[in-house]
């Protein structure tokens, strides 16, 4: 589904930029990455489930169903994340509009049930918590490349390691990260997070992947706070690709109206 | 002297060398522990590990994610904006960063204006969630945005920066607080690289503890070797024979080695109690030496057979000196009696310490004595008898002049200590008990200084939290999946997953069988299973919602009255809670203005606003406030004073709150926090306290009733201690010194010292009356070598305690000066008192002597 692809794109995809390595294009290596992570099919659907687990191992259930199409590979991208668990937080919507131009802010809206709420959602930056996990908000809807500069640091029998530096380093909190591109799949499998110093302080991880529809599909990520303990288990189900999701699901109506037939 | 210790002091001056040999073994052996000394600087250990009270702190930081801070503050009073000018923010800025990388410190936790969010209104219908300085302030005008931004944040306001915008803080969590020193000198590094107008402070209890482990360090350094030199110059003033007093100080040598060399040894950590060791046991262990070196060098002539002059006055002593050993030894052991671990451990220690002093006193003295020169013998003679113009004589005409007074005016002497006796008994009743561990600092200690500041400017630095706590029955998930409409098919299942719920977490019992139940869904079922499941799950997510009991709005509600009634009581600098988070998302996810600065109407409201709150840099801010069920939330109280009277009182509101308003049901209310603790601690002194006085005293009275026989010597060995220390206990309440820890500990202990004084002159007064049959000659003889020897000695104990009035922390301050005058005072009682009554009541006192 499109979810973990995405899931795992963004994050990979944010990352590659071109570099000159004798033989590797890392350029089309990074772009490749983004787009099999976060731009698979033309549209598609998971259900997901997140836990939260903190540092004293207690634990915080997360249920939501993404629904994403995508205007251009590599590019604009529409997203709508419905909750439906725990209870109290059932029916809450996040509508985003992805803009692939970095200078361009994500739109993106909230809606909420209870407080029969909906509101535009400006944020400073885009590494704050999605909805308090371990996740930020860019791993789910995607850094875009274009933002860092790559590396080509090894190649393995299966894997390219790559290492980021921000373009604009005030704008994040790490200094760099090292991503290691899976072969087969150009799928970004580990991505290590560090601080100026060195540290190792966040990692974010495939761990089960699965093809689906041809495309190789993410079933179970992981985000783990290494400095702090705690981490977030995200699994995927439900995943479908390529199922010609009408334009007007991701539209504010669908905010209040949710497009029933799409969540299940 | 009975036999066994005949044969003590017989072996003693016949094999010295042996003795010798033991001692400085003994000394060598279990002094070389002494270097794996630990210091303890934690208030919290007043409490055992297990007390109900730290348990449940303890257990409330794990809970809420709390961690001991290191707080910087700073103050700009140059500045018209105070803190809110480029220069200020941008050291803030620059401060916060270097304290980031700094090891050691909880990051995700760091409370500074660059690490925390500000929410706010971007538009219309727009909310905009963005670091409140994300980078250094370009221009005054950027500085002013941000004091606008922290104003319309209530958990921020008055924490972060001060109401005045004169001052702004910075809460520095580090994971082991053993490492606060390091840390606060990086911190300190960073700060001298700053050249603007703003004064900087460090504090927080993690350094307070650090600087008074380094301060009780110098104090056992300078204090304690100070109080030996004192003894020292003392004695030699007495004796003016130096390898005659360097027997005693070789006794007080061995003694605080040996103890303290136990103490560490045992694995013990050295408190701030048990860090006084050596200055309490150095003069009482030089006290019986004095007795047996003035007797010595008064009976023995030159010539005389040397082992046996010091056979008898050694055994002539002996009973009085094991009576004093033993009651001064019981004073200190009834320390025990109170709950308090380190106080135990010092009254254990110091006890057995005495009773050491007196072992080694009557054995290592003898030895000592018998293998003195003939020619330091000579010069011992000389010196005595020359000594008619020096301070013995001095001493001597006091004691003829208080003999005067004691013996000419009986009933003016009686009704005065009456009186003193009546208004002092009244001012023990005045005593106000309270304590605060940074006021053991001195008043100009930067500590202090920083403490006093940041107090002035912000809603306080002393946290209490006020833990409620949902204790009532949850649905389980057995329960849950009991239904009837179950398909057997899913017994194997039900199985299953009862016996893997039941290995997780019990809070979390609902969620994990909901979370089955999904994954169960998701395999082919028949209609019938489907249906069942779909019941089940209904079931449990509608109680897994009803059982997040901090998330409903009527149990907000309830929290926010309290601390509302907690603001108007003027004791609370500030009471932070759920509440608040709750109010401040939910203005700006309307429309950012007053009026919807309050709680929405329902639980899922309560819910999606929490959802947004935590889609935030600090998402585990939250988690400061409510555990993650929602079952128990925390109250943080910020006081501006530690004092535990002024927790008290806040206690006390809360508890007349809570009487009239009743919690909703199910909840209850517990108390934590350090300003907590302390409340605890000293309740648990002051009652303790009472314990070992009252322990020692019937000891000792029963000890003094056996020593001499009687029961009516029995109460005069007690009448001097008891108006001691109802005059000095008076004395506190009258002038209004507030009870701390080092003057509650004192009470006991002072019992068993001064009742030696009164030992002293009972036995000496009915020696001397059996040999006189004359009460008036009796009371003459008296105040000739009995009352000088007693004069000395408190002088030797007084004076031995003084250097303490030099140590760096004040605890050890007020030790040295009650110590001081409770010795003179019940040296001076024992010598007015003791003849008046005996005077006018010899028909009783003395009958059976006649």
């Amino acid at each position: 589904m499109k979810y973990s692809k995405l899931f795992l794109a963004l994050i990979t995809g944010a990352m590659l930029l071109p570099n000159a390595h004798a033989e590797v294009d890392v350029d089309a290596l990074i772009k490749q990455a983004e787009r099999a992570a976060y731009y698979a099919g033309n549209d598609g659907r998971a259900d997901a489930r997140m836990m939260i687990v903190d540092n004293q191992d207690r634990k915080q259930m997360r249920q939501f169903t993404i629904l994403r199409k995508d205007v251009e590979d590599n590019g604009d991208q529409k997203m709508m994340v419905f909750f439906s668990r725990p209870t109290d937080v059932k029916d809450t919507v996040f509508r985003v509009e992805k803009h692939a131009d970095t200078d361009v802010d994500d739109d993106r809206w909230l809606y909420l049930p209870a407080l029969d709420l909906v509101k535009r959602i400006s944020a400073g930056d885009k590494r704050t918590s999605f909805v308090g996990s371990h996740f930020f908000y860019e791993d789910v809807s995607g850094r875009a490349v274009s933002q860092d500069n790559f590396t080509l640091q090894e190649e393995t029998a299966e894997r390219y390691i790559l290492k980021a530096v921000p373009k604009q380093p005030d704008t994040v909190e790490f200094a760099h990260y090292v991503v290691e591109i899976d072969k087969a799949t150009s799928l970004p499998v580990v991505i290590n997070f560090f601080k100026s110093d060195g540290t190792n302080y966040r990692r974010v991880e495939s761990v089960q992947i699965e093809t689906v529809q041809g495309f190789p599909t993410v079933l179970r990520s992981k985000v783990s706070d290494l400095t702090n303990g705690g981490y977030t288990l995200m699994e995927f189900r439900g995943t479908e690709y390529n199922i010609d999701l009408p334009e007007d699901v991701f539209s504010e109506r669908s905010l209040r109206t949710p497009p029933m037939q799409w969540l299940k | 002297m009975n036999t066994l210790s005949g044969k003590l002091v017989a072996i003693s001056t016949h094999k010295p060398l042996w003795i010798y040999a033991i001692l400085l073994l003994l000394t060598l052996g279990v002094g070389s522990q002494i270097p794996r000394i630990t210091i303890d600087t934690d208030p919290e250990n007043m409490l055992a590990a297990d007390h109900p009270a730290r348990a449940f702190h303890n257990e409330t930081k794990a809970n809420f994610a709390m961690y001991d801070a290191i707080v910087v503050g700073v103050v700009n009073e140059a500045d018209a904006n105070g803190v809110y000018n480029q220069t200020s923010l941008t050291d803030i800025f620059d401060l916060t960063k270097s304290i980031l990388a700094i090891d050691g410190v909880v990051d995700a936790d760091l409370m500074s204006i660059s690490t925390v969010d500000n929410i706010s209104q971007a538009g219309p219908g727009t909310i905009r969630f963005e670091w409140m300085m994300p980078e250094a302030p370009v221009s005054d005008a950027a500085a002013q945005q941000v004091q606008a931004n922290i104003e319309r944040l209530p958990l921020l306001y008055d924490t972060l920066v001060s109401q005045n915008g004169k001052a702004a803080a910075i809460y520095v969590p580090i994971v082991d607080k053993n490492e606060s020193y390091r840390i606060a000198e990086e911190i300190r590094a960073t700060i001298a690289t700053f050249d603007g107008t703003a004064q900087w402070y460090i504090t927080g209890l993690p350094v307070a503890e650090d600087q008074f482990g380094f301060e009780m360090f110098v104090q056992m350094g300078i204090s304690a070797p100070l109080a030996g030199l004192t003894i020292f110059i003392l004695l030699f003033i007495f004796f003016r024979n130096i390898p005659l007093i360097s027997a005693p100080m070789i006794v007080a040598m061995a003694t605080v080695i040996v103890t303290m060399g136990l103490l560490i040894g045992f694995g013990y950590t050295v408190h701030i109690m048990s860090s006084m060791i050596a200055i309490f046991l150095m003069p009482i262990a030089v006290v019986d030496s004095v007795h047996i070196l003035s007797e010595f060098s008064d009976r023995y002539k030159p010539g005389e057979d040397l082992k046996a002059v010091v056979e008898e006055v050694v055994g002539h002593l002996f009973t009085p000196m094991l009576y004093t050993s033993v009651t001064s030894s019981v004073g200190f052991f009834s320390l025990m009696l109170t709950p308090i671990p380190p106080v135990q451990i010092f009254g254990a220690f110091v006890g057995f310490g005495i009773l050491f002093a007196f072992l080694v006193t009557i054995t290592f003295i003898p030895a000592y004595l018998s293998r003195m020169s003939e020619a330091s013998l000579a010069k011992l003679q000389a010196a005595m008898h020359e000594d008619g113009a020096g301070q013995g004589s001095a001493i001597a005409r006091m004691a003829r002049g208080l003999g005067k007074l004691a013996t000419g005016r009986q009933g003016v002497l009686l009704a005065a200590f009456g009186v003193v006796f009546v208004v002092s008994a009244w001012g023990v009743t005045q005593i106000q008990i309270n304590d605060n561990p940074v006021r053991w600092f001195k008043s100009d200690h930067e500590i202090r200084v920083a403490d006093r500041v940041l107090n002035e400017n912000f809603a306080g630095t002393y946290n209490a939290y006020l833990v409620l706590t949902d204790r009532s029955e949850q649905a389980t998930a057995a329960s849950m999946l009991q239904r009837d409409d179950m398909p057997a098919s899913l017994a194997e299942w039900k199985n299953d997953t009862l016996t893997a719920i039941n290995n997780g977490a019990s809070g979390e019992q609902l969620q994990n069988l909901i979370v089955a139940i999904d994954d169960k869904l998701f395999s082919d079922l028949t209609d019938d299973e489907m249906a069942y499941l779909n019941n089940v799950m209904a079931a449990a997510e509608k109680a897994n919602s009803q059982s997040k009991t901090f998330q409903q709005p009527e149990v907000l509600t309830y929290i926010e009255s309290l601390q509302k009634a907690l603001a108007s009581s003027g004791l609370v600098g500030k009471s932070n809670a759920l509440p608040d988070v709750v109010k401040v998302v939910n203005r700006e996810l309307r429309s950012g203005e007053p009026q919807d600065y309050q709680l929405p109407d329902s639980g899922n409201a309560v819910a999606q606003t929490l959802l947004q709150y935590q889609s935030s840099h600090r998402p585990n801010d939250l988690w400061h406030f409510v555990t993650p069920d929602y079952r128990s939330a925390l109250v943080w109280l910020q006081l501006t004073s530690g004092d535990n009277q002024d927790m008290t009182a806040v206690i006390n509101v809360v508890n007349e709150y809570i009487a009239t308003h009743p919690l909703p049901a199910g909840i209850e209310a517990d108390w934590a926090g350090k300003a907590y603790l302390n409340v605890v601690w000293q309740e648990n002194m002051v009652a303790g306290m009472l314990d070992s006085l009252l322990g020692a005293f019937i000891m000792v009275f029963i000890m003094m009733i056996v020593l001499f026989r009687s029961f009516v010597y029995g109460i005069l060995a007690m009448l001097p201690l008891t108006i001691t220390i109802t005059f000095i206990y008076g004395l506190i309440g009258i002038v209004g010194k507030d009870y701390d820890m080092p003057i509650a500990v004192l009470s006991a202990l002072t019992l068993g010292l001064s009742v030696d004084f009164a030992i002293h002159f009972l036995e000496r007064a009915k020696a001397t009356f059996i040999a006189t049959q004359s009460v008036k000659q009796t009371m003459a003889l008296m105040f000739e070598e009995p009352a000088t020897a007693i004069s000395r000695n408190a002088l030797v104990i007084a004076l031995g305690f003084t250097p303490l009035l030099f140590a760096p922390l004040v605890p050890y301050i007020t030790v040295g000066v009650f110590l001081a005058s409770i010795m003179a005072v019940s040296a001076l009682v024992t010598l007015l008192l003791l003849p008046a009554v005996m005077s006018l009541g010899h028909k009783i006192v003395f009958k059976s002597a006649k």
